[in-house]
């Protein structure tokens, strides 16, 4: 019963307002798509933002590993499981809910990434781990490596929704 | 990375039900031989879907999750996917974080659940060891037949399921029944979780009212919910996402409008009664608006007080429905509902102000939740409330009052039998109760205190696990382990003896004191560890099987593979059972005990649902579940969206049943409702539950949570679930964490003089200072160690939601556990 066609056609993104201050859209596209020589999937390394300018508490938009699949980079006030950068707090995710689809919602007060259709909730500084709600997954996690001050996506762990393999 | 195959064109499909809970949703099962997989283009694979690209939201995705490889029992390898049935009504093509992994509850010799009992196992006296069937069944018929000829049928004590879905359903319901009753005629029965053989709504049965009588549709329909002690977000939770919120959030409309002309209607509003600020109060407020969702946060036990002062306030303000209770209830039950629960002799403003105070909410909020419930709309029509309860109320202070003021308060608002309307449980697991009729009485008899007294001298446990689950667990798992020792020595010191010398000497043991345990189950349990036989059942998927979900749709269960080992179905082992005990008695020349155990010649599931059925004729008489007329061709015909029961024979065409009462009858020799007793303003605490909680300062209040279904038993081999839940988790209030030194993920222990048991501190906001609430029956740690024996006189049900103890801190959170996530729960926004 629950018409998602609504919530598909509102913003792409939609912050809590508790994070809007921190988010920042990434503007960077692929710098290097290594062509798939063999089965295994091969990821492009995407320039996402420069660390200096994501505060504590901040987030990008960004979209890997191609257009049509957003992610969200947080730089958590703690570390995060398997973060990266400065005291591990940097971890990124696809913002795909693994329930659904819907694009999740970042509430940097509560540290929490939450659906708005079935509110699975999920914690980013446990990996993606889910909190509460229906998703049977946890968030795919975006691999990110830190060259001075560029924050790049170069992987993803975990089956992004809507997709038979992460690379299409 | 994880790649899920896709099934091709040529799969087998078949339909089927989440075994987990009352809701019941729809699914698809695709299976195919490894290696023949389908393609991502649509024309390619089973689902028609194309997989080449990105799909969109609410897409038919299959998340890795939703696939298993099985192997047949000819050694084939095939994979197994399970996706929501978009085509359901109840779901829509949702999933729950239960049935999103339902094939991971599949047997797999790759995966954890090759835990699964395989084989029938004997305990002889060191270990359980395997046997064959016809060696367990034979043992196990001659030492019941030597207890009933010795001690008499009742010596012969049972706790078996009762319910539907997965392990349960009509065949297997039937056969355990008659067995039990026709066959060996025992009333020392219990079901699966408590300690007595009896309806956990003995009230709405004594006012003729159906336990499950609003159709989901409802929920889409009315303009006020009411919750009592439920948490459907978490526990019945594609019903609250895809019925109740597309309400709050106003998106039933159209169908509000087109269902009722001129009648004004709105967004939905919801109450909801409960101790804890659950994720489904917010969850509410995000789709309602803060403003249309009242929350009574109270005290333990007080449900009874607050819903019967709402009915006072609908009495006061002339509220109630005349023309209703006029025509539709015995009017001598109203008079002497109006005097005892609703309190009519006394003023008003003083009943409000002591349930306030009792209750700990404010009288603002009882006079708005009267409004909300009753209020007459614009216009002078009648407000559609929908009204449910589950264990809050069930298990709680007084199970049958609190069930009564429920059913009352709907019965003097009108609230039953019409569309947007309803009072009826939510539900914990599926329904599919159909047995000869128990020959015990009322209230029926505690067979925890006899298995405890040695008085069961054979015990049989089906499907349930009361080592976790039952009161006082501490001590009954003492009893099973000091009753079972002489017997075990009996077969130990009997060993490659002949059967019958086997037998003498396990009665011996018996006269002793001793109890010969059986259990059934489909894995090692901390109940199946103790038992002398152990007996492993198929289970859901394994065989077909049929069960009605919270809005009685009964549907087809199909088999899609087969069980592990020697496992058969529950329906089999107890016919096995029935025709060995019928060969003994004729081998003994008593054809009268023989003919007892006649009619188990069942050769499909499908011979034991029709033979089950003719209990039910097709008339206004039958039960709720009645399925007169169906088959499983039938069934099978109608897929995922089945019938809603009771059928009806029309012309001989079956005919199912939307929504209850709606054509005038209820159940009861007058068909006219019945007010059922309900004490003003509430009972009190139990004078053995009041010493427990004037000693100990927190309240264990206890239940189900949203990833893990009942003891985990399924849920602990699957690493999703179990690392959710690695120790049952303990909601604790700040305040009270801090005064004990207790951090979020530090390890407690609870005790009182009954048991104490262990539990993993969550601090949150959800529970009031001095309230906890604790994961109920998690194999790490169950609640059942700190409730004392109280049960409620008249019905014998427990008050499962009334333990009081101390906290301790143990110990910092295991290193193990790093993982785990201690943001709150019930944010929803």
């Amino acid at each position: 019963m629950a018409d998602l066609s609504d919530l598909n056609r509102r913003d792409f993104i939609k912050v809590g307002s508790a994070g809007i201050a921190g988010l920042i859209v990434a503007k960077a596209l692929p710098r290097s798509a290594a062509a798939a020589t063999t089965s295994a999937p091969v990821y492009p390394v995407m320039d996402i933002g420069p660390l200096s300018a994501l505060a504590p508490g901040g987030a990008i938009q960004f979209n890997y590993p191609d257009e049509e699949s957003p992610a969200i980079l947080i730089r958590l006030t703690e570390p995060g499981l398997n973060g990266a950068g400065p005291k591990q707090s940097l971890v990124a995710f696809s913002q795909l809910c693994t329930h659904k689809g819907c694009p999740l919602d970042y509430n940097a007060e509560r540290k929490l990434l939450i659906c708005p259709c079935h509110w699975s909730t999920f914690d980013p500084a446990k990996a993606g781990a889910i909190v509460i709600g229906q998703a049977s997954q946890p968030l795919p996690q975006v691999t990110l490596k830190i060259e001075d001050d560029l924050i790049q996506a170069i992987g993803v762990d975990g089956l992004i929704y809507g997709r038979h393999t992460n690379i299409v | 990375m994880t790649l899920v195959p896709l099934p091709p064109i040529d799969a087998k499909r078949f339909n089927t039900v989440c075994q987990f809970c009352i809701v019941g949703c729809g699914y698809k099962v695709y299976k195919w031989p490894v290696g023949r997989d389908g393609s991502t283009k649509a024309a390619g694979n089973a689902l028609g879907v194309d997989y080449t690209g990105q799909l969109p939201a609410d897409a038919e995705w299959i998340a890795p999750s939703m696939h298993s490889v099985v192997k047949d029992s000819d050694g084939s390898s095939h994979n197994v996917v399970i996706v929501p049935d978009k085509a359901c009504t109840v779901n829509d093509g949702i999933a729950s974080v239960r049935g999103g992994g339902l094939a991971q509850t599949l047997y797999s010799e790759e995966r954890a659940t090759k835990a699964r009992l395989t084989h029938p196992l004997l305990h002889d006296g060191d270990k359980q060891a395997p046997v064959s069937w016809d060696e367990a069944v034979d043992l196990g018929a001659r030492v019941i037949k030597a207890v009933i000829d010795r001690w008499g049928p009742d010596a012969v004590g049972m706790k078996f399921f009762d319910h539907g879905g997965g392990g349960g359903g009509f065949e297997n319901n039937w056969a355990v029944g008659r067995f039990f009753f026709t066959g060996i005629g025992t009333t020392s029965a219990s079901i699966h979780n408590r300690p007595a053989y009896n309806s956990e709504v003995h009230a709405a049965g004594d006012a003729g009212v159906g336990t499950l009588n609003n159709a989901y549709i409802d929920a889409q329909l009315a303009d006020t919910i009411l919750i009592v002690g439920a948490n459907p977000y978490e526990t019945q939770s594609n019903y609250f996402l895809n019925h109740m919120v597309p309400n709050l959030r106003g998106e039933s409309l159209p169908y509000k409008k087109d269902s009722f002309g001129e009648e004004p209607v709105n967004s939905g509003r919801m109450i909801i009664i409960d101790p804890r600020r659950t994720m489904t109060v917010s969850a509410a407020e995000a789709a309602a608006g803060k403003e249309n969702v009242l929350h009574l946060q109270i005290e333990p036990g007080t449900d009874i007080a607050v819903v019967n002062t709402i009915a006072r306030i609908v009495l006061e303000r002339r509220w109630h429905d005349v023309a209703f209770i006029a025509d539709r209830t015995e009017w001598q039950t109203f008079e002497s509902y109006q005097r005892s629960a609703l309190g009519a002799e006394r003023p008003l403003a003083e009943m409000i102000a002591e349930t306030a105070r009792i209750a700990g909410i404010s009288a603002k909020q009882i006079q708005q939740a009267a409004e909300w419930i009753a209020k007459p709309k614009p216009g002078g029509t009648r407000r559609r409330t929908l009204m449910h309860y589950e264990k809050g109320l069930i298990w709680g202070l007084k199970n049958y009052e609190g069930v009564a003021s429920v059913i009352d308060l709907a019965l003097l608002t009108g609230n039953i039998g019409k569309p947007g309307t309803g009072a009826s449980r939510l539900g914990g697991h599926q329904e599919g109760y159909v047995r000869p009729p128990y020959p015990g009485g009322r209230p029926a008899l505690n067979v925890d205190e006899k298995v405890r007294r040695g008085e069961a001298k054979v015990f049989w446990v089906g499907g349930c696990n009361p080592v976790l689950t039952t009161l006082k667990a501490e001590t009954f798992e003492q009893s099973l382990i000091e009753r079972g020792q002489p017997v075990r020595e009996a077969i130990a010191a009997t060993k490659g003896k002949p059967i019958g010398e086997r037998v003498a000497a396990i009665v011996e043991a018996l006269k002793q004191g001793g109890t010969f345990l059986l259990a059934q189950d489909i894995y090692s349990t901390a109940t199946t560890k103790h038992a002398h036989l152990v007996l492993p059942a198929a289970q859901w998927g394994e065989t077909n099987l049929t069960s009605i979900n919270g809005e009685r749709r009964l549907r087809l269960y199909q088999r899609f593979m087969d069980p592990p080992g020697e496992a058969i179905p529950d329906w089999k082992i107890m016919a096995k059972f029935a025709n060995r005990m019928n060969a003994l008695y004729l081998d003994d020349n008593d054809p009268l005990q023989a003919n007892k155990y006649l009619d188990f010649d069942w050769k499909t599931d499908e011979d034991v649902f029709i033979h089950a059925r003719y209990q039910f004729d097709g008339s206004a008489k039958d039960p709720m579940e009645g399925y007169a007329g169906v088959t499983y061709k039938l069934l099978e015909k109608l897929g995922n969206n089945g019938i809603q029961t009771p059928t009806r024979l029309v012309n001989g065409t079956v005919v199912g049943t939307v929504r209850m009462h709606d054509h005038g009858r209820f159940g009861t020799p007058s068909g006219r409702a019945r007010f059922v007793k309900a004490t003003w303003p509430w009972p009190n605490y139990a004078a053995q539950v009041e010493r427990q909680k004037a000693k100990f300062p927190f309240w264990v209040n206890n239940g189900r949570v949203n990833h893990i279904w009942q003891t985990q038993y399924h849920h602990q081999y699957i690493p999703f679930y179990r690392d959710h839940n690695p120790i049952p988790a303990l909601e604790m209030h700040a305040d009270d964490a801090a005064n004990l030194g207790i951090s979020s993920g530090d390890i407690v222990e609870l005790s009182n003089d009954e048991g104490s048991v262990e539990a993993m501190a969550y601090i949150t906001d959800a529970v009031k200072k001095g309230h906890t609430f604790m994961l109920f029956g998690q194999p790490r740690g169950s609640v059942g160690d700190l409730l004392s024996d109280h049960v409620d006189p008249e019905t014998t049900i427990p008050y499962y939601k009334g333990a009081w103890a101390a906290i301790r801190r143990v110990g910092p959170q295991p290193e193990s556990t790093k993982q785990l996530s201690f943001l709150p729960r019930n944010i929803a926004e």
